[in-house]
Order: C-alpha cells, then structure tokens, then sequence
C-alpha cells in the first residue's frame, strides 16, 4: 500500500473552511484561482490522452492526395488540395498529405512545429473488432486480455514520486475509469468537476459535510480514515479553485460538445496546479460506415470538434504550454476503399496527432505506400507501419521523464520513432 | 409485502425444521463462540457474509432460527420466492431464451440492414444521425414489434437489482454475483451482450452452488463467453484457405489464468497453445441474423463426412470441419482426435487439479472471509473441493465450520462494494424499489459500473479497491441521497421502522435507527459526533428550508410530479438515516 500523506501536508488546506464554498466573491475567487496554490506540484508536466472511440479514418483526416489509387478507391469521398471550385479543400501540409478542411484549427501548429502528425499506427493484433481493439491499445498488451492494469495507469505508477501523489494525478473525464487507467495507482473518473462536492445546499450543506469528515476522521478502520481525510482535503482543494463561470484565457471557446466540456475541465485542472499528471477523456462517433461525407457530413463535424476542442484547450492553457502534452488515439483505421454506403469499414492502420512544445512537429511521421492493392493488409486496408505502442512510449517517456520504461508496455521492446524532439 | 414474507417465513420454519440436516449428518454448531463472539455478533458476521444485507430484526430472526439451520437452508436455496417472482413480471423477457432475445431486440446495424433488405429505407439514405433515418428507424422498429437492445440491458440490471434485494434465497444471489466475476463477460462487448441475461440467468444461476466443473463446461458452452473471448470465431488453421481466420487463443488462456488453474498454475505458453486447438469448432448455434448461417449449411450438406460429429446442445454447436484433428498435450495429458469430447475431458481434467481447488477456495475465502485469507483455512477448503469433486456447498460448509472464519478480526473486515452498499441500504430500511435503475445509477457514480467491466479479470475483490477518493465522497451522497425515493428510486417508510412511533428528539432518532442499521455496533463514536449537529438550534427549520435541494433538481419533470404525490419522510428523521447510511461504520460488512 502507498500512501498519499504528502498530499495532505503540503496543501495546507486547514485554512480554508468548507463554509466558504460559494460563498466568495467571485472576484475573490478568480484571483485565488490564479495564484499558483501549490508550488510542490506547479512544475509537474501533464500528459492529455483523447481516444477516438469507433475507428478514425485516418485517410480522410490526413490524406495522401496525390496517390491516384487513393483516389480511384474512393469515388465520392476524395477531397483535393488544389482549388477545385466547390466545397472546402484539403489543407496542404506537405505537398503530399492534405489536412481535412475540418482541421483547419490544426493548421496554424503544425505550421509552428507543435503539432505531429503519426500515419501508418496501428495494433500489431489485426482484430477488426472495436472492443478487442480498444481493449489491447489501453492495456497496452495487444496479445493479453488479462492484463489487469491499463498503460496510462502503469504510466503513474512509473513517475517515481517515492509513492507519494495527490488524488488529482490522474483524472479522467468520463463517467466510469477507462480501461487505459484501471490498475494499482489512483485515478479518478468523473463527469463534472461541480459533483465533486458533499451534495445538498443550504445550511445543512455544511454541517452535513462537517459531520462526515469528523465520522471518517475518527472511524478506526485505516482504510476509510485515511481516504476519508484525502476525500475532503480534495475536495476543499477542488471547490476552491473551481471558478464559477470558469472564463477560459485567451478568449478561448471551447466547442459546446462533451469532447469540449471535458477538456475545458482539464484545463482548469491543469491551471489549479492540483498535481494533475495524467488526464484521459474520450471523442465518440467514429464508426462511419454509412455517409460520412466530404467536407461537411459526420467526418467534418468530428475532426472539427476534434480539433477544435484541442486548440481551445491549447490556448486556454497558454501558460502552461511547456508542460502540456496532447495525443489522440483511435483503436484502428478504416478500409482504403469506400464501401456501397458512400463511408468505410474497420480496417487497419490509423493516424495520430501530437500536440507540444517539445513535440517533433509539422510533420507527417511514419511510412504510408503507394495505396496499390500488393501495398494494402489483407489486400483492402492501409498496412500498420508503426506500432503505437513505440509512439506512445516515446510521447510518455519523453513528456513523464520516466527513468524506466520496461513495464509501461511489457511485452514490447522496440524503439521510438522520433516523434519527440531530443 | 413485509408481511407477507414473514408468514411465508413462518410456514417454511416449520417445514424445515423436519430437515435439519445436511447431507444425511447432523449439522454441527459452527464454532464461534471458541473466537469469543457472541450469539449475536455470530448471527451478524453470518448475514454480513451470505446476504446483500440485513437489521436488527434480522439478527433476532437468525438467532431464533438457529445460526446452523439458517446457513443450510441457504445453501439448499430453495425457498419458494412469491414476492420476487411478483416484482420481477414487468422483466420477463429477460428470462427468455437466446433465440427469442435477439430476435425481439436487434442491435442496431442489424436493423438497418434489415431495413434496407426490406426495402424499409433507400440504400444510399442511411445517415443514421437524419431525422428521416430516425424516424424511419422508429417506425420499423414498431411494425417489427423490436426493441432496442439497450432496454434489454437496463431490464436485465433491474432484475439484478431486486433479486439481490428480495430474493429469499440470498446465498445463491451472491453466489451468482460471485460466479458471474470470476467468469466475466461484458456488455462493452457488442457481439457478447445481448447474451449476458441468459448467461447469468440459465448459466451462472442454476449452477452457482452446484459442481464447479459443470459450471465451467456450462460457461465455456454459452454464447457470452464463447463471443467474449473469441473462441466462437476459433478454427483449424487452414493454410490454403482464403478465409485467414485461424486458431484463436484468447479463451484457452483465461480458461487456465482466470478461470482455472490461476495465474501460478504451473501452465505454459505450449499448454495455453494446444488447449486452444483442442477447442477450435466450438462455437454458437446461428440465430436471427447473428453468427454465420453458411456454417449451418456446410455442417449439414451431404458431402460432409464429418457431420456426424457436430453436437448440437442448445446455443452451443461443435462444428466438426472446424476442429484441428491433429494430437495435442496438455499438462502432459494426451489429447487424440476425439471432437468434442477433447474440450469436455480437458474441462473435466482442470476442474479437478489442486491448482484449481486453491485458487477457487481462496478467491471463495477472499470473498467471504476477509482480503488475506488464512493459509490454513485455504488449503482445508481445498481438500474438501478435491475430495468431493468441486461441490461448492461442501466448500463452503467447511470454510463457515472452521474456527478461522469466525476470528473476531473478520468482522466487519470486509468494505462493501457499491452494490452492497445500495442493497444493504434498501434491505436494512424495508425498502421498496419503485426505479431499480435510479439506483443502479449511484451504484455506477460510485464506482462500480455493474457488467461493463471490461476486462475478463472481473472486478477486484479488495477494499482498497473500492475505498478510494473518487469514489467516497459519492458514498455519503448516497446516504443522504437514498431516503429520498425521488434521489434513489427508492421507497423508504422511515415512521413505520419505529412502529408509528415518531422519535421524540434527533438523539432518540439516532439511538433506534443506529440500533437497527448496525445492530451490536459502538455507537458512542457515532453519537457524539452526531450530536453538535442533532441539538443545533432551528435544525428542523434548516433541514427542511434544506430539503428539496440538489437531488430534487436532477430528476425529470415527470418524475417530480409523481414524487408529488408521495408522503415524504420527515425530514429530521430522514437526515439522520441519511448521515448512517453514509457513515463509515455502515461502509463496512
């Protein structure tokens, strides 16, 4: 058992009583919420890992325009680079990839080099089913359903805080604790930060809790004591911070989406210097087997949430950008060609994006053929060049600084791929 | 409805008292006074162990019963049940057969191809988020007489519920919770879920206090696990064929790691390798759409000269053509070309190596003894499972026959998880569950998302797990929640627990209600905590001006108007339970 007693030390929370909650001026408030409340953790660097649940296709988001069987594969979804009269077109990154017109939010980093770009990711397991899929890329162990712990979760357990950490290492932003973060180390899954809190209101409010934190402190059972004391210390810690009618910095507008709701949450953890090191949250709708459009459609209102919720985030975090690391992940790609439905089936291969300053970006990393059939998995999908688990090695050993690395993907010990810059 | 359960009660002592035995042995008192406890603390430990929870009254009941008479009647689980089969009408179909399950509710690809083969849509129209599509979607599924399948889930949940908090036979309820982890399927896999009713209902259930060997061929015949992990789709590899599906190996693992031999079982990578070619042609009978019917017509067709080896039981097929003929060894044991037969024997061999009984037993006694469980206590469970061919009964007879299990320190040693807690709660307040699912919701809020767990492990059997900062401030939101039946979905007569009698003072409400929520408990600590807050001034006016707060605001409309209608509990009162319920002291079992 580890403990977690640092925590409770160092935040120095005896001053501020449950009693203020809510009740401070906001103006109060926002000042206290932009102090740096806790030195101990204000240097700590955040990993932000989006899964991108039912299958990117990887080939619509950065696509090889000038490859003819591309095109040919795709009659009525291929989108140009050049000017070609109507509609939106894709966004040149490379004179070989082009960004989807979506994305355009995305384009000013990867311009300054802070976004990366991974194609050819994949699973080195050719499931095409989204639960397998899904279920090895969080384990991390793409030939092991048994593993109990998820590769986020072994990602904290490495950071080598002599076992000390705070409640807030490492959050999720769902409803229940993905399997990339289940394990031996805390971690905390919730929907909205506000419920984080003793419910009721009124006066009762307060004495409620006050009663419940006097009962936990006296319980005889460790166990609940100990937990009960981090509880409301986090607690007290969160509500204080937490900033009615949170205003993002930098005008920042966060699309009114759960992808974005989720994030602008992380943010303000991420400002609050609570200690956050590890933050999960997840993008649905990606399963796009019937119509999923060109320029507008379902794949343009996802990529456009997608990175649109990602550059909010960006610049609401501005100041803490050297610290901040985003990457997407999807559980597998989608067919080069598109089926009878005008959208396209499970596949192989994906891409990814890499958002940081320490990040080896404006490019496209990774190995993508000539989409000829000899060139395809199985003769129909785009062929796994890279497999994830180097880049999202390299990323967290890289971004965490883990000294040792062996057992955050235990059965792999390949190289990175030159995604993170030194 | 209480009642009614106990005149039912009533007449089912007077049957068995005419069989106090077990087996054809007069049942021996279990040796707990030998750790010191009392009477009392014995019948406590007892209910804490083998039921979703329990009061005072119960205590007294089970100390009349008879500690010992009361245990085998569990364990012969079989008394008669009118007031569950009464609550659970509405969900019949969930007791329905696999067949008839997916055919009424079809997961969602499968209705829109249905759709299109019909004729219903337009083949090129199918932007399932368009209105046009969702309507269409509607109407189809009203002619069709189709459900969506995620009713089917929260129906299923519901029964879950209820049976955990009426069903007379208690043991058997948490015998099948625990069964139904330790072989763990998930909802959060499409192709398994809408074959996890029939799982836990006609697989899990019926075996949960039988042989441990019929309930792991049960399990590894059901469609769930067969789709689960992936065995459903296991054949021959077959170089020259097309088709590049081959051996899968995903079952053949977890059956010795996870189910079986436990992850020291002294097995390897080989062994996990031939078990799986031994079960290749084991998968699920093709219904309604699902699985593959041309595997139907090659099983049959005339020149298959195999076809007088597939088996057909149920769901389940062995498919002959698709079984790997070759020799396979395995733990040493020899495996020639005998079909279905190989899976059978090899089932049979590991139900009954000492590695399985030791794993099995511990995981029993982690269960109901406490998260570190006496090595002596292990291995005399294990005997027993070896000696009498894996009878689960016998197991547990012997563990709760063993001085161990009644060391004062287990006591309320274990931490309930999110479920017990919500159980308990509904059973120590005589509650009614008018929305099953409202509290199936604060079950998942605090921490415990019932059948999405997603990996084959099943949820960790250790408080630690449980207890943790995520999840405990949600613990006592839920104990100020649950008498709120607009909060919780659950029906509590605060006043008729006192017999009309409408405590005088808070102290008084928390002396009865601490007396009957945890019976034999210290409650000095509880008290004196409580106390600034019983006799602050005004305290009724602020709860009440209080009350109607944030819990009332989640709920639909719809729902607060019914709730309208409702006598609500006094508020006083009410808070009091509320601060019990999420008391550390009740945390506990």
């Amino acid at each position: 058992m580890y403990t977690r007693r640092a925590f409770l030390k160092s935040s120095g929370l005896g001053l501020f009583g449950i009693g203020l909650i809510g009740g401070i001026p906001a103006f109060v408030a926002e000042a206290v919420a932009r102090e740096k409340n806790n030195p101990l953790y204000s240097k700590r660097k955040v990993i932000v890992c989006i899964f991108q649940r039912g299958a990117m296709d990887g080939l619509m988001a950065v696509s090889p325009f000038e490859d003819p069987y591309f095109r040919e594969a795709r009659p009525t979804l291929f989108m140009d680079a050049a000017k070609s009269g109507s509609g939106n077109n894709l966004i040149d990154l490379d004179g070989r990839f082009g960004l989807h017109p979506g994305m355009k939010a995305f384009e000013t980093v990867f311009r300054e080099k802070r976004l990366a770009i991974v194609h050819g990711i994949g699973s080195p397991n050719t499931t095409r089913s989204h639960f397998d899929a899904q279920d090895y890329m969080e384990s991390g162990t793409p030939f092991r359903k048994n593993t109990t712990s998820g590769w986020l979760n072994r990602a904290v357990g490495l950071l080598g805080h002599d076992n000390v950490t705070t409640p807030f290492s490492a959050v999720s932003l769902t409803p229940s604790l993905p399997r990339s973060l289940y394990g031996d180390q805390a971690a905390l899954a919730i929907n909205d930060l506000k419920n984080f809190k003793i419910q009721g209101r009124g006066e009762i409010l307060n004495q409620n809790a006050k009663t419940f934190e006097d009962l936990y402190d006296k319980t005889k059972n460790d166990l609940l004591r100990d937990t009960g004391k981090e509880s409301f210390e986090a607690m007290k810690m969160l509500q204080r911070n937490l900033v009615k009618n949170y205003k993002p910095a930098n005008n920042a507008v966060y699309p009114n989406s759960s992808l974005g709701n989720s994030l602008k949450q992380i943010a303000q953890l991420v400002k609050m210097d609570v200690g956050l090191e590890v933050a999960f949250t997840e993008s649905n709708g990606w399963d796009t087997h019937f119509n999923q459009g060109k320029d507008t459609g379902i794949f343009a209102r996802n990529v456009g949430d997608l990175s649109k919720s990602i550059m909010a985030f960006w610049n609401d975090i501005e100041a803490y950008q050297d610290d901040v690391l985003v990457m997407t992940m999807t559980e597998f790609g989608r067919t080069v060609h598109q089926n009878g439905t005008n959208g396209t089936d499970h596949g192989r291969a994906s891409c990814n994006f890499i958002l940081g300053n320490h990040v080896d970006g404006g490019k496209v990393h990774g190995a993508v053929d000539m989409l000829a059939k000899e060139n395809l998995e199985d003769g129909r999908d785009l062929r796994v060049t890279t497999d994830f688990r180097a880049v999202f090695s390299e990323v967290a050993t890289s971004h965490l600084k883990l000294k040792d690395n062996k057992m955050l993907f235990p059965d792999w010990d390949g190289k990175g791929i030159g995604v993170m810059k030194g | 409805m209480k009642k009614q359960g106990k005149m039912i009660g009533m007449f089912l002592l007077a049957t068995f008292s005419l069989y106090f035995t077990y087996g054809q042995k007069k049942a021996e008192r279990f040796p707990y006074k030998q750790s010191g406890l009392s009477k009392e603390q014995a019948a406590i430990h007892l209910l804490s162990r083998f039921t979703y929870g329990y009061n005072s009254n119960d205590v007294r009941d089970v100390q009349k019963e008879g500690l010992e008479k009361w245990f085998f009647k569990q364990l012969r689980a079989e008394q008669t049940d009118e007031k569950l089969e009464l609550l659970l009408e509405p969900y019949a179909d969930v007791l329905m057969d696999n067949q008839s399950i997916v055919q009424k509710y079809p997961r969602g690809p499968r209705v829109r191809r249905m759709m299109i083969n019909d004729g219903f849509i337009p083949k090129d129209s199918v932007d399932n988020r368009s209105k046009f599509y969702k309507a269409a979607y509607k109407q189809y599924m009203e002619e069709k007489g189709y459900r969506p399948e995620g009713e089917l889930f929260r129906k299923f949940i519901a029964t879950k519920v209820l049976r955990a908090a009426f069903s007379a036979n208690q043991l058997q309820e948490v015998m099948t919770d625990f069964w139904f982890n330790h072989f763990n399927v998930s909802f959060t896999k499409p192709q398994s879920a809408p074959y996890i009713p029939s799982y836990e209902n006609h697989v899990i259930r019926p075996y949960a206090l039988g042989k441990f060997e019929s309930l792991l061929l049960a399990t590894a015949k059901s469609p769930a696990m067969l789709f689960y992990l992936d065995n459903a789709s296991s054949t021959v590899e077959r170089p020259k064929s097309k088709n590049k599906k081959g051996i899968n190996e995903n079952y053949a693992r977890e059956l010795m790691e996870l189910h079986t031999l436990g992850v020291d079982g002294g097995y390897t990578q080989k062994d996990v390798s031939e078990a799986a070619r031994i079960f290749t042609g084991w998968t699920v009978y093709p219904m309604n759409g699902y699985g593959n019917p041309n595997m139907l017509k090659s099983m049959t067709a005339t020149n298959n000269k195999m076809k007088n080896q597939n088996i057909v039981d149920g769901d389940f097929i062995f498919v002959a053509n698709r079984h790997d003929k070759g020799r396979k060894v395995v733990l040493g044991q020899q495996f020639n070309n005998d079909g279905y037969n190989e899976g059978a024997d090899l089932i049979s061999y590991l139900s009954s190596r000492p590695q399985t009984a030791r794993f099995i037993c511990k995981k029993i006694a982690i269960r109901f003894v406490n998260d570190k469980p006496d090595e002596a206590l292990v291995n005399k469970m294990a005997d027993t499972f070896l000696k009498s061919g894996g009878d689960i009964k016998k197991v547990l007879t012997v563990m709760v026959s063993s001085p161990e299990f009644w060391d004062k320190r287990n006591m309320y040693d274990k931490v309930k998880t999110p479920f017990e807690l919500a159980i308990s709660t509904v059973r120590a307040l005589d509650g009614q569950i008018e929305n099953p699912n409202r509290l199936v919701n604060w079950v998942t809020r605090m921490g415990e998302k019932k059948y999405y767990y997603v990996a084959p492990t099943g949820f960790p059997d250790q408080s630690s797990y449980w207890i943790n900062t995520g999840s405990l401030l949600n613990r006592m939101n839920f104990g100020l929640a649950s008498i709120s039946n607009n909060a919780s979905g659950v029906d509590i007569d605060l006043l008729e627990l006192t017999n009309h009698r409408e405590p005088e003072s808070a102290e008084e409400a928390l002396e009865v209600f601490a007396r009957l929520l945890l019976p034999s408990t210290d409650i000095a600590v509880l008290k004196s905590r409580l106390s600034p807050l019983l006799t602050a001034q005004n305290l009724r006016q602020k709860i009440e001006k209080s009350s109607g707060g944030t819990f009332y605001e989640k709920t639909d409309k719809k729902e607060n108007l019914m709730a309208k209608g409702k006598k609500s509990n006094n508020a006083m009162l009410a808070q009091v339970v509320g601060l019990i319920i999420g008391s550390p002291e009740f945390q506990r079992r």
